[in-house]
């Protein structure tokens, strides 16, 4: 069938020649069974450090940002950089969702679904940054427009913070309703396959009573086209005003124009990093090997390996125009950066980012399960340092070595940060068991095309189907639209 | 009126005869009720003790119970006047002219007072001399509002009644008169005429009674010198504007020396006019205030500047100097030729504690008719000789002293055989001590008078022969306390006050016809001036003196005691405004410390290092100067420190009727042997590592020549300023513009109203820091204590940055970072700044006065999401507090880093236990600044609570606002004018000539903020000698 | 009564394709047809007529980029012009370059979630809305078509259907 033609070079998509209810099954497991030890071992951990967290970020609140490690100085330390590092994992998401969906990239489809719910969820925990690392967060609505008693007292729309409160907000909703539209036809399939009556409500109450009318099938194509369409610029502008909070500022080593694609490269290095990561463990716990393949985990190494070099060319772009500008203070500021009392982290940077995604040239290892968990968590280190090189060194030697300082993390830092490590997995975890982890409907459209056993049968020119033995006749009662099967004699 | 209508129930009621009519005409309800199904059991309904009355009751009375509780309101603990005073108007302050003298510092000085509590401290511009306030006076107000300050007398600790007390004092005094023991009177020494007239009222009612006075930071030297030249007891007085060349040995009279307050006669000469400037060498072992403002420094030990010193007498009667260390020898002579040219308009200045060496200073002096010199008016402001005190403990000791009344002064705490002291004072058995807050020496007074706080009193003082100032109180003593003064009235048995006391003796002894109303008013009166003395030298005395300098040697280790800017004598120490105030030199506050040169410290093993969180930590060392030893003193590596030599602050260590906080640092006194500041000492190193709080972690200029600038007279005068104060230049259609006229955007029209700017003169600023105390009490800053301050979190609005050079001076550091070339090697730029981070063994200082600096393209207001910072009409950059979320995006886009953030609540908060968190602390606050909450952002707002008040001041009258109407707390505080304020809109003021100067250059003038505040560049006569 | 209606159930995407067409050619009027995944081309083979929603997104994106813009010119020129950094509030032009980001941010704000609701909308979707789909499994791996079926052609279209491939057809009980 024209329709289902795939260059017979590409590998199958779909391993272990699954049929249409093959495929509904095996997504629908995880949801239907019931947890295993090992989740339960690792939803364990992952609240108890949610929970050391929410005591850490109460603590903050009720006592004072004092309790962190900053100066006067120092104004921006680990708040700043957990914020950006978790924008940035949550790029990943919506890329490959939107930008690899316009690009007809048809391996995206097993791996969108969770990714988006990576995005969503990290996009939760690096909202929470902007607003505890205030002075006053219970005042933390005042950033929105809101009309107010004092009449004419507004925002200040030249602030790069507020940008950033409108772009994270708008890709935090945008990102929700393309993932949860996604999700409508395949909780629509768990609600018609649900025994229990608990679950038969709450699928049929999450999936809008989709039906899956032809019509309704068309418009959904369009929606995710259109939405593909909007997202793709969104994830692009999100990093983009992101990286405007440093670039528009006056400080050495902020106020840099080459921050927008060096941001954006970055988040979505580390975003497949973290993609990899969750996809990894995924695929083994929850058994779908068949769907998430080594292939996609090489596809994802090459664009790790490609954004990891862009990133790289960045950071040495930096270091030139330093020197190039011949402005002593930026100078001084990335000289400081490589050999200043922060050098290690520099260097960590370095390493973590632009060198060990080099590895990923060569075959054998962007093939190796293991190698690419290994370098997908490294990468992730990497990022992080390289939001806390950006923020921490060039702020701690500004204009003045009057105001020199140095800065050092508090056990409430810390405890904030792997509190949002915390709540991430606990969202996700909770995600895997009660959500469809991979878009059902988009892989069966494509299974006679990347479906192993249907490319088979199309190598030997075989047809792709057979027709059945000729069907029996049936009524239906009008009434309830439910079928009563009293056969004809 | 009535009606008669009626009603009916139904049509039936027409019929009279029907039953039901009838029946329902006598019941008032249609069918009988229940009641028997709830009152059935009438026995139990009965017995129960609640009847419905009861019942009732209780909803009334837990009603109105509930109501009550509701209506409670806050407490307000206010007292409205009985009679209102017509002086004062609420929201109106009041200006008292007044004097502080307390035996330490001593200035004429305004008091702010609102409501009727003073809250301020301001310079005396009516008084010619002693018109500056320093850092200590300044603070002085918050002393007034001490929790800890006795609120009573005692008598062996325990509250008793002036009466008692009285009445004890009294009988002992009468007891005396036939024993024939002395009653001595200690006081810190006094320079004011009643006092010592009340003195001598009592003696004549009590023979015995003897006044002993007692400096506890003494010039003997000095005074003695001065005597036997002049016979006549004195401090010779110096006009530093009428010298071109100074040459100090080792006096720091930007410090404490002598009494203080020389700089403004001194800064006055150090701005170049027509390219004329006052050249200033220092020979000194510690780095002092007025060695780093000094053209050229030597630092040497005290053995070494007698050596000078007698050189340089030498070279000029004409000798060739053959001093052994050539180094001395060439200076001296060189210094020698230079004096002879320049002749009266040089002057030699001496702050050895050596008789000898005073002696040759006077010479010199006379010698060099310097018209600097003014020997005819002597300083009274220290009068004591260490002798007098050991006579006393002797006296004591041997029983000779009946009664001993201590005034103010804590000699077992400030004396070095403070411990010899207390056990004479136990021989004596009755010991009056006047204190302000418990003391070491109170302690064992058998009774203790309350004493009123300076502002609670009246006084006058003779600072100068001829010069007289008045102290009037500006508030009613806040406790049952009572100025010694009174006492002594009342125990010489007169019943009028003391006020009554000093104006009888004004009349009769001072005024000399002139109204004493005036003289309170204007705080100062001046004589006629004296007749000139005439010196009468001993040659062979010289001699002699020239002989014993000549040979000076000083065997291992110097310590040489200073008294820190900060604390002084430490009588103020329970102050957290000067406990938090950071050291101009050091930069260190809540500490006293062992400055050492870095090559001593090197070779003791001792290191100053910076730890994670940038905080420094420094050795400990044991000091021990002939026998006693104090251990645990910290050790900070200080630039500029005479090598073999170690400094040490007095004042600190004090312990007994100070907040636990505020017991910082260790007891100097200790070691303050015969009032001597210079001492022979042997120093260990001890285990462990002090943490210092200090606020400026890093001592270089990294070469960064367009942050301070500077340059030389001779360029000055020779070179165009485009060569000494270079304006950034960029590129505008391919000519170069001054960076500082390209804009974006069109820009706000600034030419209407008033516009402010604040220049600040690099030369005239001599880093006393009394603007940061100014600042400090005028807008309410919090203090946030040693903790906070180490990790980098001080609150100060306006700080006073210090540089040291890395080369032998700033020029060198700026060459060599120009020769950086390449990353590695020799001239590597690798290797290169980390050797700029070091600073010299002698190195150059500046300093250089930072606050907001108010730009009209201010980085911090655009990035401000919720727009609680933002620029107005009149040049302020805005900070409207209670719009702040806290974000401190502004504080990190401020290129100048003057923005300060509170990172806890610092008022009402055990945790910050300083004045905002008692109520008798808060009386110092000033109603017209906020105090500002947790998690808000603040800064400098060049006061403008003052500028407004001066506008609608004028508005009110209806005229045009005067030129020095406007101020701000730091530019009335400056003694020097080194920070002028004013609004350039006005083009006939001052600031907007300053202005147009081309010495005139904006910080960071590149990063195109362009500031309202503006610098001058820092000229250095180093050419010369 | 509505006219009849036939339920035809196939298992594959392509046979249902066949028969779509092949029913059409037969001139009988395909009421509905439910599948669990886009099958592309349906639509064609339906002769349904394009959406219409990406226009509608269009216009809700120029929707948003008006409130943007209007919004920003009051609060920053009309309402308060404060003197910010030196930015000209006196003119909104000269001050637009500051406001570009928010103005992108809600044109793909107002654009996507003003379409999704539409689609939710049109096509009769929200929370607690019941399903309607005859058949639970046509949500899992089976195709329904429903085909009206005029009088006397019941035999007829029974035999057609069942030629085309369906494993079951259903018939209205009578």
């Amino acid at each position: 069938m024209a329709s289902h033609y795939e260059a017979s070079i590409r590998k199958p998509l779909v391993t272990g020649s699954k049929s249409y209810s093959d495929v509904s099954n095996d997504i629908a497991r995880p949801v239907e069974g019931r947890a295993n030890k090992q989740w339960w071992i690792v939803f364990g951990i992952a609240l108890a450090a949610f929970l050391w967290g929410l005591g850490a970020i109460i603590y903050t609140i009720s006592t004072g940002i004092g309790v962190w490690g900053l100066n006067k100085t120092v104004n921006w330390a680990w708040d700043i950089t957990n914020f950006v590092w978790w924008v940035g994992i949550g790029h990943a998401g919506t890329l490959i969702s939107a930008v690899l969906l316009l690009f007809r990239q048809k391996w995206r489809m097993a791996i969108n679904r969770s990714a988006e719910a990576m995005t969503i969820f990290s996009v939760i925990q690096a909202g929470l940054f902007p607003i505890i690392h205030m002075g006053r967060p219970w005042l933390a609505f005042w950033v929105l427009p809101i009309p107010n008693q004092y009449g004419s007292l507004w925002v200040n729309f030249n602030s790069p913070l507020l940008w950033d409160v409108f772009a994270i907000s708008t890709y935090l909703s945008v990102s929700l309703v393309f993932w949860w539209t996604g999700l409508l036809p395949d909780f629509a399939m768990i609600r018609d396959r649900a025994i229990k009556p608990f679950q038969k409500k709450l699928y049929s109450l999450i999936s809008f009573g989709w039906t899956g009318r032809s019509k309704d099938w068309q418009r959904f194509e369009e929606v995710s086209l259109v939405l593909a369409g909007l997202a793709t610029p969104l994830v692009l502008s999100v990093h983009t005003i992101v990286s405007f909070d440093f670039a528009t500022s006056v400080i050495p080593g902020w106020h840099t124009t080459i921050f927008p694609p060096y941001f954006v490269a970055g988040a979505i290095f580390s975003g497949f990093a973290m993609v990899n990561t969750l996809l990894i463990i995924m695929r083994k716990v929850v058994g779908l090997e068949d769907y998430i393949t080594v292939q996609h985990i090489e596809l994802m190494n090459i664009v790790i390996m490609i954004t990891g070099s862009i990133v790289g060319c960045a950071y040495i772009t930096e270091l030139f125009i330093a020197w190039y500008s011949g402005v002593e203070y930026e100078q001084y500021a990335f000289l400081n950066r490589a050999t200043g009392p922060y050098a290690w982290a520099y260097w960590a940077m370095m390493s973590c980012n632009v060198f060990s995604p080099q590895f990923m040239w060569f075959k054998r290892l962007r093939t190796s399960i293991m190698f690419s968990f290994f370098i997908s968590i490294v990468v992730n280190i990497g990022m992080w340092f390289e939001r806390f090189v950006i923020i921490v060194t060039s702020l701690h030697r500004d204009y003045l070595p009057s105001s020199w300082t140095m800065f050092s993390p508090t056990f409430v830092d810390i405890g904030i940060f792997i509190g949002t490590i915390g709540f991430f997995f606990v969202l996700f975890l909770l995600y895997s068991r009660t959500f469809p982890v991979i878009a059902q409907a988009e892989v069966k459209s494509i299974l006679k095309s990347s479906g192993d056993q249907y490319k088979a049968l199309r190598e030997e020119g075989k047809p792709l189907y057979t027709m059945p033995k000729r069907g029996k006749v049936t009524t239906y009662s009008i009434e309830e639209n439910s079928t009563t099967n009293q056969t004809h004699s | 009126m009535a009606s008669h209508k009626t009603y009916w129930k139904s049509e039936t009621e027409l019929f009279e005869k029907d039953q039901a009519v009838s029946h329902l005409k006598h019941n008032e309800f249609a069918e009988t009720l229940p009641v028997n199904d709830f009152l059935e059991d009438e026995a139990s309904l009965q017995s129960s003790e609640t009847s419905r009355r009861d019942f009732l009751k209780f909803v009334g009375f837990s009603t109105a119970a509930v109501t009550l509780a509701a209506c409670e309101g806050p407490v307000k603990k206010s007292i409205p006047y009985v009679i209102q005073p017509d002086e004062i108007v609420p929201g109106v302050a009041n200006y008292y002219a007044t004097t502080i003298s307390d035996g330490f510092d001593f200035a004429s000085i305004l008091v702010k007072t609102r409501e009727g509590r003073p809250i301020k401290i301001e310079n005396n511009d009516r008084a010619r001399l002693f018109g500056g306030a320093n850092a200590r006076v300044q603070a002085s107000v918050l002393n007034l509002y001490d929790k800890f300050r006795l609120q009573g007398p005692l008598a062996a600790g325990v509250d008793v009644s002036w009466d008692t007390l009285d009445t004890a004092v009294k009988a002992r005094l009468d007891a005396l008169l036939s024993t024939g023991q002395k009653a001595v009177v200690l006081s810190a020494s006094t320079t004011s005429p009643s006092y010592k007239a009340l003195v001598t009222q009592l003696k004549e009612i009590y023979a015995s009674v003897e006044h002993v006075s007692y400096d506890v930071v003494s010039s003997g030297a000095a005074l003695e010198a001065f005597g036997q030249v002049y016979g006549e007891s004195g401090l010779a007085d110096y006009d530093f504007s009428k010298a071109d060349v100074i040459l100090s040995f080792d006096a720091d009279f930007l410090g404490d020396w002598q009494g203080g307050s020389y700089a403004k006669s001194y800064v006055a000469n150090r701005i170049p006019k027509h390219g004329h400037m006052s050249h200033h060498v220092q020979l000194e072992s510690n780095m002092t205030l007025t060695g780093a403002n000094a053209d050229k420094r030597i630092p040497l030990n005290t053995a070494e500047i007698k050596r000078a010193l007698a050189a340089l007498y030498k070279a000029l009667n004409g000798e060739a100097v053959s001093e052994s260390d050539s180094s001395i020898a060439g200076h001296m002579n060189a210094l020698a030729d230079k004096l002879r040219t320049v002749g009266s308009k040089a002057v030699v200045v001496c702050g050895v504690e050596d008789v000898n060496a005073q002696l040759l200073t006077l010479a010199i002096n006379e010698y060099l008719k310097s018209d600097a010199f003014d020997p005819a008016a002597p300083r009274n402001l220290r009068s004591s000789t260490a002798s007098a005190m050991d006579q006393l403990i002797a006296d004591m000791d041997s029983g000779a002293v009946g009664a001993l009344f201590i005034d103010k002064v804590n000699p077992v705490y400030s004396l070095a055989n403070g411990a010899a002291f207390a056990e004479a004072m136990q021989k004596v058995g009755f010991t009056v001590c006047s204190a302000f807050s418990m003391n070491e020496t109170a302690e064992l007074a058998s009774f203790v008078v309350a004493n009123s706080h300076y502002l609670e009193s009246w006084a006058d003082a003779q600072p100068k022969k001829s010069y007289y100032t008045l102290t009037q109180p500006v508030i009613r003593n806040l406790f049952d306390t009572r100025q010694f003064e009174e006492c002594l009235l009342k125990w010489s048995g007169s019943s009028d006050t003391y006020h009554d006391f000093i104006k009888g003796h004004w009349t009769a002894n001072v005024l000399g016809g002139n109204a004493w109303n005036k003289a309170v008013q204007d705080g100062v009166f001046e004589a006629a001036a004296p007749k000139s003395l005439d010196a009468r030298i001993d040659e062979t005395l010289l001699q002699s003196a020239h002989r014993s300098l000549a040979v000076a040697q000083s065997e291992g280790m110097e310590l040489v005691l200073y008294t820190k800017t900060g604390m002084g004598d430490g009588q103020m120490a329970n102050n957290p405004w000067l406990q938090e105030f950071p050291d101009p030199i050091s930069r260190t506050s809540w500490d006293n410390y062992l400055t050492i040169s870095k090559a001593d410290a090197e070779a003791y093993g001792l290191k100053n290092v910076n730890v994670a969180n940038g905080g420094l930590d420094g050795s400990y060392v044991k000091v021990t100067v002939n026998g006693t030893s104090i251990s645990n003193v910290p050790v900070m590596i200080q630039p500029g420190q005479a090598k073999g030599t170690v400094g040490l602050a007095l004042g600190y260590g004090r312990k007994v009727g100070l907040q636990s906080e505020m017991q910082t640092g260790v007891n100097a006194y200790k070691v303050y042997f015969n009032g001597s500041k210079v001492q022979e000492v042997t120093i260990e190193k001890q285990s462990g590592m002090h943490e210092f709080a200090c606020v400026q972690l890093h001592k270089t200029l990294m070469g960064r020549g367009d942050i301070i600038k500077e340059t030389t007279l001779e360029d000055f005068i020779t070179k165009p300023a485009s060569e000494w104060n270079e304006v950034p230049v960029v590129s505008l259609d391919h000519q170069e513009v001054p960076a500082s006229t390209v804009d974006l955007w069109e820009s706000f029209d600034r030419s209407v109203g008033h516009h402010f700017n604040l220049s600040i003169d690099l030369n005239a600023c001599t880093g006393c820091g009394a603007c940061v105390i100014a600042c400090h009490a005028e807008n309410n800053v919090p203090v946030v204590g040693k903790k906070e301050i180490r990790v980098s979190r001080d609150m100060h609005w306006l700080r006073i940055d210090r540089y040291y050079s890395s080369e032998e001076s700033f020029a060198a550091d700026d060459a060599k970072k120009e020769s950086f070339d390449g990353l590695f090697g020799e001239t590597g730029s690798l290797g290169g700044f980390g050797t700029l981070e070091d600073p010299s063994a002698n190195p150059q200082v500046a300093f250089q006065p930072v606050m907001c600096q108010h730009c009209n393209h201010a980085p911090c207001e655009t990035v401000c999401p919720v727009a609680a910072t933002s620029h107005s009409r009149q040049g302020h950059n805005h900070m409207a507090y209670n719009r702040c979320i806290g974000t401190r995006y502004c504080a990190n886009n401020c290129p100048y880093k003057v923005r300060r953030f509170n990172w806890f609540r610092y008022n009402q908060n055990d945790e910050f236990d300083f004045h905002m968190n008692n109520d008798l602390g808060r009386m110092v606050l000033n109603p017209d600044v906020n105090v500002r909450s947790r998690g808000v952002m603040e800064k400098c707002s060049f006061c403008i609570q003052r500028t407004q008040k001066a506008i609608l001041d004028a508005k009110a009258e209806g005229r045009a606002v005067k030129d020095a109407e406007f101020q701000t707390a730091c530019s009335a505080a400056c003694d020097t004018e080194a920070l002028v304020f004013g609004d350039v809109n006005d083009k006939d003021s001052e600031v907007a000539q300053l202005k147009e100067s081309e010495r005139m250059y904006h910080l960071l003038e590149n990063v195109g903020t362009q500031p309202n505040v503006f610098y001058h560049v820092k000229i250095r006569n180093t050419e010369k000698a | 009564m509505a006219s009849k209606i036939f339920r035809a159930l196939y298992n594959d995407d392509d046979i249902l394709m066949n028969a779509v067409k092949k029913v059409r050619e037969e001139k009988h009027h395909i009421e509905e047809v439910y599948t669990p995944f886009p099958v592309h081309g349906l639509d064609k083979a339906l002769g349904l007529d394009e959406t219409r929603i990406s226009m509608a997104a269009f216009i809700y994106g120029c929707l948003g980029l008006t409130v943007a813009t209007v919004m920003m010119n009051y609060i920053m020129i009309e309402d308060w012009p404060q003197d910010i950094g030196g930015k000209p509030s006196f003119s909104f032009i000269q001050n637009m370059p500051a406001f570009v980001p928010v103005m992108f941010e809600m044109t793909v704000f107002f654009a996507a979630h003003l379409m999704v609701i539409t689609f939710y909308l049109r096509s009769k979707m929200w929370p607690f809305k019941k399903a309607e789909n005859p058949l639970p499994r046509t949500t899992n791996d089976l195709f329904l078509m429903e085909v009206a079926v005029k009088e006397g052609e019941e035999k007829a279209l029974t035999e057609l259907l069942l030629d085309t491939g369906a494993i079951e057809v259903q018939k209205p009980k009578a």
